[in-house]
């Protein structure tokens, strides 16, 4: 539904400031995404992508651009380049690496020079309304960009923090690995109060590359945060995706994989936990383009209390997509009687020759699971816990064994025992 | 110690057991025999606390406690052990994490000290060459993609871990080489003494070869038809269930 005038003005005020710099194709870009915003305003339930999350709460909402914050750094963050934003705003930097490789993406854009330039927006795309907006209002941004062969060991974290209630936040992201780059990236969303974040963000993985990209949801109970993500291959490349769903009042990601290139290859792993009210949406949509190419998706969700999920993936195979080989996976829990899960997996194979597989399942612990381990002494409590964090931890399998999954395993652990305990008040 | 009297079980309105009469002493080895859906299993799991098990008459006495009153994990922290029929597969706990949980819990109960790292460790290896496990199986996950054999080894090691005063080994026997037959046996006699007492579910004279059982018990249709000396078990194996009057009355069966 098209925004009324008088609800546009933070809008409006927003776009003033973020579009005062920048080239004269980004300003006519952000100027043409707005006007699309307001024209089709936010995505309705009676669009099928959104049958399951409203966004009528968020529509109501008085929402503004916020001041620069500050950035909450979590317990025992491992070693490696740290870039932290606060509302939005780039605040800290801690990394060896040149700014033209990881700094602001504004900066990134000004030097059309820069062949990383000619990549932002192309993924994206101007369907999504929630895109347009984060096209007009984001600021800052980030950009890595790795140079052919160029291989980043240490993690790169990006801590992006919001603190302001009623803040709209709309980061954008560009990440471009030349043929052979390596990198690991890691992204926290955490914050407190009732703020938006809207984040886009688009990654290119040239052939022969490798990028472990998580996104680890950390956000404040009343917050919502609505992401989109967007990862085009090259071949031969290898891209992992892991998207850890742990905080929020209303979650909703969009993750949409092209594997362009023959030979590439993908996961894509998630875990989401709903408690108390709290409302987690998955969409992906994995799409083989180029024969020889293999994914594989797994996902784990939670829900207790009152909590809802959904995840819905879809694979594509397209004509040219001979030998592809597609695999999803989807297994959700139900720790409450109240609690609701929606999975929906969906396959449209326009190859011949290909192996595709998925099965999607919602239940509840399996009590002769149970009742093993409690016949040998441990308690029901400690049995059903037990139990949960092994089917929550199949999905961190996608990062390899080391500090970085121990912590993303401490993070995911903390979070499910607070919903656990939450869940038997 | 363990003490049944008139026990009858119904699982979802439907008569399972049927007035089950059996006195289990300290330092005896008891065997169960019967034909298949007889009801072994349902004493097995009503022994240990299985949930959807209704018990409509009779009670079970154990050390001189009602037994029916005590959580699963109660009655395992009270020395009850289940060597289960069908191991249950528990993807992602670790076979080592559920042993250190279980011993520790355990040990708690009875007073001791929980063990750390080293000693569980240690403790554990000598548990492990008792009944002839490959140590990779400790860091698997729990009998997932376990062969037969080695889901029933399992259960024996998590027995010989866990030391219990009744353990009840529902056809540990069953589907085993007889190298795991063996050390299955090893396991149980290592274990036995006059404090402790065990239960054998089986269909085989083959274990009760190397595990000499004290008494032998028939089970059919959910009764006790008919209780012996070991003498029993080879007669059963040279001439099946058939010429047992299996609607006896339960008096006869006493043990
Ligand atoms: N949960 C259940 N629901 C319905 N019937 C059940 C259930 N559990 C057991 N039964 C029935 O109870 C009877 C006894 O089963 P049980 O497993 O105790 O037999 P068993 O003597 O152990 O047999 P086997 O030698 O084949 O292991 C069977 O007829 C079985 O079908
Ligand atoms: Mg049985």
């Amino acid at each position: 539904m098209r925004i009324a005038q008088e609800d546009r003005a933070a809008y409006v005020a927003a776009g003033r400031s973020a579009m005062e710099a920048g080239p004269s194709w980004l300003k006519l870009d952000r100027h043409e995404a707005l006007e699309n915003f307001f024209r089709a305003g936010f995505p309705a339930r009676e669009a099928e992508a959104w049958k399951y999350t409203s966004l009528a709460a968020l529509e109501r909402q008085q929402l503004h651009s916020p001041a620069p914050g500050v950035e909450f750094l979590p317990d025992g963050l491992p070693a490696g380049h740290l870039l932290g934003y606060g509302n939005g705003y780039a605040l800290s930097r801690s990394s060896a690496l040149p700014e033209s490789m990881l700094g602001r993406l504004d900066a990134a854009l000004a030097r059309t020079t820069l062949p990383a330039a000619a990549r932002f927006g192309t993924l994206a795309g101007r369907e999504s309304m929630l895109v347009a907006l984060n096209t007009a209002l984001w600021r800052e941004g980030l950009v890595l960009h790795l140079p052919a062969q160029w291989r980043v060991d240490e993690p790169i974290f990006v801590v992006r923090t919001i603190d302001e209630d009623g803040a709209m936040v709309h980061e954008r992201s560009l990440i471009v690995l030349e043929p052979g780059a390596e990198a690991t990236v890691v992204e926290l969303c955490n914050g407190r109060g009732d703020y938006w974040r809207n984040p886009v963000t688009e990654i290119f993985v040239g052939a022969q590359a490798r990028l472990l990209y998580v996104r680890l949801v950390e956000d404040g109970v009343a917050a919502t945060h609505t992401g989109a993500l967007f990862a085009r291959q090259a071949q031969d490349s290898r891209l992992d995706v892991l998207s850890l769903a742990l905080g929020g009042q209303l979650t909703r990601q969009d993750i949409a994989l092209d594997l362009a290139g023959a030979g590439a290859s993908a996961t894509l792993h998630g875990c989401f936990l709903a408690g108390g009210r709290a409302h987690v949406d998955h969409h992906t949509r994995i799409e083989h383009t180029a024969a020889h190419t293999q994914s594989r998706e797994i996902f784990r969700g939670i829900a207790a209390g009152r909590g809802c999920g959904v995840f819905d993936g879809l694979i594509v195979v397209r004509p040219g997509a001979q030998k592809a080989d597609a695999q999803q996976s989807s297994r959700n829990l139900l720790l409450s009687p109240h609690a609701e899960i929606d999975a929906k997996p969906q396959l449209e194979i326009y190859a011949d020759d290909v192996k595709c597989g998925h099965g999607a399942t919602v239940g509840r612990l399996d009590e002769s699971q149970v009742f093993y381990l409690r016949s040998r002494g441990i308690g029901d409590a400690q049995a059903r816990a037990l139990l949960t964090h092994a089917f929550a931890l199949e999905a961190c399998a996608a990062v390899a064994p080391g500090t970085l999954r121990d912590w993303l395993t401490q993070r995911l652990d903390g979070a499910l025992d607070r919903l656990v305990e939450g869940g038997r008040k | 110690m363990l003490e049944i009297s008139n026990l009858h079980v119904a699982v979802n309105g439907t008569p399972i057991l049927k007035g089950i009469d059996l006195t289990v002493r300290a330092g005896e080895v008891h065997a169960v025999m019967g034909p298949n859906g007889s009801g072994k299993s349902t004493l097995a799991h009503v022994i240990a606390g299985r949930e959807g098990y209704e018990v409509t008459a009779g009670e079970i006495r154990y050390l001189d406690r009602n037994l029916l009153e005590l959580a699963p994990e109660e009655r395992a922290r009270a020395g009850i052990f289940l060597a289960f029929q069908y191991p249950v597969e528990i993807p992602g706990v670790a076979n080592i994490q559920l042993l250190k949980s279980a011993l520790n819990q355990v040990r708690r109960a009875r007073g001791e000290a929980e063990l750390d790292a080293m000693d569980f460790l240690d403790y554990v290896q000598t548990r492990l060459a008792l009944v002839g496990m490959k140590e990779e199986l400790l860091y698997r996950s729990i009998n997932e993609g376990f062969s037969g054999g080695e889901k029933k080894r399992n259960e024996i090691l998590q027995m010989a871990v866990l030391e219990p005063r009744l353990a009840i080994l529902d056809e540990t026997d069953s589907g085993l080489d007889i190298d795991a037959l063996k050390a299955v046996a090893d396991g149980v006699n290592a274990l036995r003494s006059h404090e402790r007492a065990m239960v054998l579910v089986t269909h085989y004279q083959r274990l009760l070869n190397y595990i000499r059982p004290d008494r032998v018990h028939v089970l059919a249709a959910g009764r006790m038809v008919k209780s012996g000396g070991p003498e029993l078990a080879s007669e059963l194996e040279e001439r099946g269930y058939g010429w047992l009057d299996t609607t006896a009355e339960v008096g006869e069966a006493r043990a």
